[in-house]
């Protein structure tokens, strides 16, 4: 071997300040100190993050390499009337992040709806939670809870905002990771095409199957739920609902939570999961259908839905036509007395939108008049989290961001934002590393990144995962548990704020203090209440009537953990 | 081309003391240089309180840096990112090149000098692996007596856990402090003489908790930071003009009590000043410029 140089440098790479010899002199591959495996909005946030960071200009050679077509995303061209189903809700955290990165202002933002209100309620009880900014700042001070948004449009802004960096970032995409292997101390990334990168620090953004977190040995946990999210693009124009649509719905059914997100004042979308037969057949019934079975599943009782749901299980996506089902849950809503004027009506659709909205109308969300064709999709839904998001020994100079680390069901809306935390987080890290002289890819410069994220989202995971396994609980005493956990967390304003927090909410005066910890707080205390809402249901101490008991400590519990 | 025949040609191309490895001595050195440098390994503690002395460092000069600057000053341009480029350091017991990897990657042109030959090829082994760093970092097997002797002069010369070991302090902090340019900075890292310091340094670090091998360290050896501004305040050298309470003015040089947490699993400096110099902590002092 004669020649050592490193092949392959994009032009604009030439022009930077860093000489670009490789560390090991006696490798063909080219070098880099970082290079991500994955372009998801993890991989990309923390690009650009690390690449906005004041020291990376001078000293960091950067890449980043996905299987996907970047340059169709970077160039995705919004129709004005089609939205892709595939959304996120971006908590306030994480937008301010976004924007101090400088990529929230390639966000279209007429494309993006805030969300100023949550209802979430029991689909047995009906017991009811309300969050709404008022909670957290009477004042009104407050900004928005969360924003929704198409990942796509936060793709491109990504990809828009990268572009601005010129020469820091390289994007090698439309190629896949083969293998990784290590020559010397550094990782080398071998991509389809041929062509190896040599790195300082390996990150694994590369989603839920992380070819990183395999190279680096660091074992995951977790399983797979027994269910799928089906999603579609739901239209309700003209509609004469006493919203603005800027309020989010959520259903917990035995069969898993059917949430409605707001993106414009016509345009919503719909997170349901359910059983995985189920899901199969919502993601290819007609378009139509979808939009009764959506309307329904927020309104009829629970019994009808299970009743609907065995129709749909019994003749197939293909045996079920927009009359049929029209017909069914008519005679549902015959069955248990809602006629025209009530707010659980759905049948007509057409003729509901005009005129004066049944009183409560506000507590369900705005009638679906069809769902966008080709919308429909669906998911698996699993939790999982790594035993460690650095490497060490075999795998020493790698970190794992976003799904590659960690999955979580999507009822709470956590899993972007807990990617983009991390990316906020790692990004700071290396940082740091940098200007302490520190060689970015060793385990002493990356152990705080692990060390300021681990349990944060320990226990957000394990608070989601403890709610979908409460609400999945038909039993009598599982369900006037969790109606009474609901009312009662209901009155909590510090749990209901500190969720919010972490939901990304604040007011103005904390805007000093750091939001992940207040985040994290909350996070705990609701992770107390769980827990004590599920230990009555297995001791029955909440069947032996003992409610006050129940109350009162969910309220020590509370005061305990907000306070500390 | 295999790993051994590239690490020898690279010790090879090394200009100081590398290159008098034997290559048969090479694996030997590479499996004690991966020892050493295994964060989790017998050096984990130091590897840990690494980047708090570079921090202590960083600061330090940044905050010199900023103090020197005169109102014309101010046009030039913005400091580079690396904040000891143009800068001479030393790194007096530089062990396995903790400390002077970190200086070299700061901008330093560093030279690490250890008085085991063992630590010198480890050093050097390490850092031939990082084609960055060879350029900007030199080590030699020797004594700071040796350099002085040489008339070598830095703009930067650090000491870290050293003091605490050697036969004679005052004959070593002279040499220290006779290496540094006038205008130039001294780090030192040790540990005070207190009933503290033998119970955390000595008792369980060594034998209760074994985070070090025991035998590590001798009491008596043990320097209080009173002891280092009296002697940096000796009419002799007359780095430190003043004190009050002890602690000196904050241009002149500084003391910072390290406090290790074993939770966490992490070093802390605390505020400047006495408090919490009981064990481990950091001293800086500055040379006074020639007037
Ligand atoms: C239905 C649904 C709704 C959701 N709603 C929300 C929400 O409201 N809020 C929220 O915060 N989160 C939500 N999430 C979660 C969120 O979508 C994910 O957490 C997030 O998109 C993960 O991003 P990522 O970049 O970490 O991983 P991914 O998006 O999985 O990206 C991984 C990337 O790595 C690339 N890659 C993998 N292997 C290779 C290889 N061998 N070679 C090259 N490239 C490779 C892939 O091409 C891919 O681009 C939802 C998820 C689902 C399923």
């Amino acid at each position: 071997m004669l020649c050592a140089r490193p092949l392959l440098f994009r032009s604009a790479c030439l022009s930077k300040s860093i000489p670009s010899r490789p560390f090991s002199k006696d490798s063909a591959a080219a070098s880099y100190d970082v290079v991500i495996v994955g372009g998801g909005l993890s991989g990309l946030a923390l690009a650009a993050a690390i690449g906005s960071l004041p020291l990376a200009r001078e000293l960091l050679n950067i890449a980043l390499v996905d299987a996907s077509d970047l340059t169709r995303k970077y160039n995705w061209n919004s129709d004005p009337h089609t939205y892709s189903s595939s959304v996120c809700s971006i908590t306030n955290a994480s937008r301010e992040f976004l924007d101090s990165i400088g990529v929230w202002q390639h966000v279209e933002q007429s494309r993006t709806s805030p969300i100023e209100s949550m209802q979430v309620w029991d689909g047995i009880s009906n017991s009811r939670i309300c969050f709404s900014n008022s909670d957290i700042d009477p004042g009104g001070s407050i900004f928005e809870m969360a924003r929704l948004t198409e990942n796509l449009n936060l793709h491109r802004a990504l990809l828009h905002r990268l572009d601005e960096i010129p020469g820091r970032v390289e994007l090698i995409d439309q190629v896949k990771v083969e293998s990784i292997t290590r020559s010397g101390t550094w990782p080398v990334v071998n991509l389809s095409g041929g062509r190896s990168l040599q790195t300082r620090l390996l990150i694994g953004a590369d989603g839920f199957k992380s070819p990183v977190r395999s190279f680096a040995q660091i074992g995951s946990s977790g399983w797979a739920y027994p269910s799928h999210a089906v999603v579609g693009t739901l239209h309700h124009p003209s509609s004469n609902h006493p919203q603005h649509n800027t309020t989010a719905y959520q259903r917990f059914l035995p069969t898993g939570p059917i949430a409605f997100l707001p993106l414009t004042k016509e345009v919503s979308t719909v997170v349901w999961s359910t059983s995985v037969q189920l899901a199969s057949i919502l993601r290819s019934v007609h378009p139509d259908v979808l939009a009764h079975l959506i309307n329904a599943a927020f309104r009829l009782p629970e019994v009808s839905i299970r009743y609907l749901h065995s129709i749909l299980l019994e003749r197939g996506a293909d045996g079920i036509t927009p009359e049929s089902i029209t017909e069914e849950i008519k005679f549902r809503e015959n069955a248990h007395g809602i006629g025209p004027h009530s707010a659980l009506y759905s049948s007509d659709v057409v003729s509901l939108g005009v005129g004066i909205p049944p009183i409560g109308s506000e507590a369900y969300p705005p009638l679906v008049h069809s769902v966008q064709a080709g919308s429909q999709a669906s998911f698996p839904l699993k939790l999982s989290h790594a035993d460690s998001y650095v490497g060490e020994g075999v795998g020493e100079r790698t970190a794992l961001v976003g799904d590659a680390a960690h999955t979580v069901h999507p009822l709470a809306g956590q899993g972007l934002n807990m990617g983009l935390e991390d990316a906020r987080v790692l990004a700071q890290t290396i940082g740091e590393a940098l200007s302490l002289g520190g060689d970015i890819g060793s385990y002493i410069s990356l152990i705080p990144y692990h060390t300021a994220r681990y349990a944060p989202n320990h226990a957000i995971i394990s608070v989601i995962d403890k709610l979908h396994k409460l609400y999945s609980l038909t039993s009598p005493p599982a369900v006037w548990a969790r109606s009474v956990g609901l009312e009662v967390l209901n009155e909590l304003g510090p749990i209901k704020s500190a969720l919010m927090g972490v939901a990304g909410s604040k007011t103005k005066q904390d805007m000093a203090e750091p939001l992940q910890h207040y985040g994290a707080a909350g996070w705990h205390a609701a992770a107390t209440v769980v827990e004590s809402l599920s230990g009555g249901i297995r001791t029955g101490k909440v069947v032996a009537g003992s409610l006050g008991g129940l109350v009162s400590s969910l309220v020590q519990n509370a005061a305990k953990n907000t306070r500390g | 081309m295999n790993r051994i025949a590239s690490i020898r040609r690279t010790v090879r191309s090394l200009h100081s003391t590398a290159s008098t490895i034997n290559p048969d001595e090479i694996d030997f050195f590479s499996r004690l240089a991966s020892q050493w440098w295994d964060p989790r390994g017998e050096f984990a503690l130091l590897h840990r309180m690494n980047p708090v002395r570079v921090g202590f460092i960083r600061d330090k000069i940044i905050q010199t840096l900023d103090e020197d600057i005169t109102p014309l000053d101010h046009l030039s341009p913005t400091r580079s990112a690396r904040i000891l480029d143009g800068m001479e350091a030393l790194d007096i017991g530089c062990g396995g090149g903790l400390l002077a990897e970190s200086l070299a990657r700061l901008g330093a042109r560093t030279t690490g000098v250890d008085a085991s030959e063992s630590n010198i090829k480890i050093a050097a082994l390490h850092a031939s692996a990082d084609a960055r760093l060879t350029t900007g970092i030199n080590y030699r097997y020797g004594s700071a007596e040796e350099m002085v002797a040489e008339g070598k002069k830095f703009d930067l010369v650090c000491s870290m856990e050293v003091l605490e070991h050697v036969n004679n302090p005052r004959t070593f902090l002279t040499s220290c402090a006779d290496l540094v340019k006038p205008g130039g900075h001294l780090f030192l890292s040790t540990i005070s003489r207190t009933p503290l310091s033998y119970f955390l340094a000595i008792f369980m670090a060594e034998h209760a908790l074994r985070l070090v091998r025991p035998g590590t360290h001798d009491y008596s050896k043990f320097v209080k930071p009173s002891e280092l501004v009296e002697f940096f305040q000796h009419p002799d050298l007359a780095w430190i003009s003043r004190t009050y309470g002890g602690i000196p003015i904050r241009k002149e040089a500084e003391i910072r009590g390290l406090i290790y947490n074993p939770l966490e699993g992490a070093w802390k400096t605390l505020p400047a000043g006495l408090s919490g110099t009981q064990c481990n902590y950091l001293f800086w002092a500055r040379k006074p410029n020639l007037s």
